[in-house]
């Protein structure tokens, strides 16, 4: 099979420098293509090969790996954020202003943090149409239909006690009426409620709670539920396929 | 010899034979004859999968970081408990709800939300059949593109024809605050 890289990575790959990291036979022929994601901690729960159909943009407009990909800017940008801001109702404010004002390149940490949010919920939602449309949550993928439901609501977690740390009148208010239709639900509201607000009403023990869910509870959660999801589609058998193709495809679920 | 910690030698399903340089390895169920065998046309996830994912991230990437140098996230009036806003908008994604909480905060609030995710999740359990092909399964794509719809439009209705005390305003009257982004 003809190698498909550029001539400078394969350059790259025979030197020491890269063979000393990365163990195994250089990428270009079939054994080190191979060898270049199962030996490879972070790829190795792909699979070394894929059918072309997986690669058709126009069949899942790589939406879910958008979504993965805006997690991790999250996170990243999100770690940054940690470095200047306090959760406390005196100088969470302030320390926006400082980022937006003060802190060198702090208007882009916080635009990138705040606009890679909006569009994780978009794409998310996206993401989860794309699934209905193509009735990829049929058998074997029902469970994984679920997954994706759960890590929907964990997006929207992640934006809704995300708006409450800057301790501006827009958080502010939405974490006063979100949390009011919370104390709505039957039987547990207002235990629920007051477990969100460790109080009545949004002041300093819900901003410190939100935060920890922010940037602890949730994170965790997340990173988690989206191995649950990657792991679950290796093992259903990879990405489905069109009804045009699926017959052939029903023996090679992975076991 | 054998070393015990093997356990009990393996029933011969084909004698061995001194004169051979293979033998019967192993049995696996399968419907072909071929062992790790992928169909004809599978292509290496290294560079073929990967270096699309490495160019639609570059694409992605750049597209936010252009939208980060030319829009800056906002930041209102220090949190206050003594000036409520009129209107106090939530989230755009959470303007439909918000849209419904304001006609009953149980039935809105509680009910159609709860329905709406109890749905979700049982969806694949509801939808039994094995239909895939879309003229196949023409009710549940209406069912699921009404409910998309459904709350587009009521986030739409929240975000540009909601004013003060929740009246109905449109987006070009002088009396609707700036939507919230
Ligand atoms: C943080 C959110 C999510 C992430 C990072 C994510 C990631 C992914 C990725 C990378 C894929 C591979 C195919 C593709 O890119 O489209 C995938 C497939 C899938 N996702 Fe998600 N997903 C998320 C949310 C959801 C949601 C909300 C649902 C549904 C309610 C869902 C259901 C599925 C299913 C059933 C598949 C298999 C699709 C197929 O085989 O064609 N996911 N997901």
């Amino acid at each position: 099979m003809p190698s498909a890289e550029p001539g400078w990575i394969q350059r790259l790959a025979r030197g020491r420098v890269w063979r000393s990291i990365f163990r195994g036979e250089p990428p270009g022929t079939a054994r080190g293509n191979a060898q270049a994601v199962f030996q490879n901690l972070w790829l190795h729960f792909l699979p070394v090969k894929v059918r072309p159909h997986t690669l058709r943009f126009t069949y899942t407009f790589y939406l879910g790996g958008i979504a993965f990909l805006l997690f991790l800017v999250l996170a990243a940008t999100g770690v940054a954020l940690m470095f200047y801001y306090v959760p406390s109702v005196e100088r969470a404010y302030h320390s926006i202003k400082d980022l937006q004002f003060v802190v060198s390149f702090g208007p882009l940490l916080r635009n990138l943090h705040r606009w890679s949010a909006h569009a994780m919920v978009v794409v998310v939602v996206l993401h989860m149409a794309r699934v209905y449309y193509t009735a990829s949550y049929k058998a074997p993928r029902e469970f994984n239909w679920v997954v994706g439901v759960m890590l929907l609501l964990l997006t929207l977690g992640f934006s809704f006690t995300g708006m409450l740390l800057p301790w501006d009148q827009a958080g502010f208010w939405a974490a006063t009426v979100g949390t009011g239709i919370v104390g709505c639900l039957p039987v547990v509201g207002k235990e629920v409620r007051l477990l969100l607000l460790g109080g009545d009403s949004v002041g300093q023990n819900a901003l410190l709670r939100f935060y920890v869910l922010h940037c602890m509870a949730l994170p965790l959660a997340m990173a988690s539920l989206t191995a649950t999801h990657f792991w679950r589609i290796r093992k259903d058998g990879g990405l489905s396929l069109p009804p045009s193709q699926e017959s052939m495809a029903s023996e090679e679920r992975v076991p | 010899m054998r070393p015990d910690s093997l356990g009990p030698e393996p029933p011969d399903i084909l004698p061995r034979s001194p004169h051979k340089t293979y033998g019967l390895m192993a049995l696996v169920r399968g419907t072909s004859p071929l062992v790790d065998a992928t169909p004809e046309d599978a292509v290496s996830t290294w560079p073929h999968l990967l270096l699309r994912g490495l160019i639609c991230a570059l694409v992605c990437l750049s597209a936010l970081l252009a939208a980060a140098m030319l829009f800056d996230a906002p930041l209102h009036d220090p949190a206050s408990a003594a000036e409520t806003p009129d209107p106090a908008k939530a989230p755009w994604y959470l303007l439909g709800l918000q849209e419904l909480v304001h006609y009953s905060a149980f039935i809105g609030g509680v009910l159609a939300p709860g329905l709406s995710l109890a749905g979700l999740v049982m969806l694949p359990y509801l939808d039994r059949s094995h239909a895939r092909r879309p003229r196949d399964r023409r009710t549940g794509i209406c069912l699921f593109t009404l409910f998309l719809l459904a709350n587009l439009v009521l986030i739409l209705i929240g975000a540009w024809f909601r004013g003060p005390g929740w009246s109905w305003t449109t987006p070009w009257s002088a009396n609707t605050p700036g939507g919230r982004p």
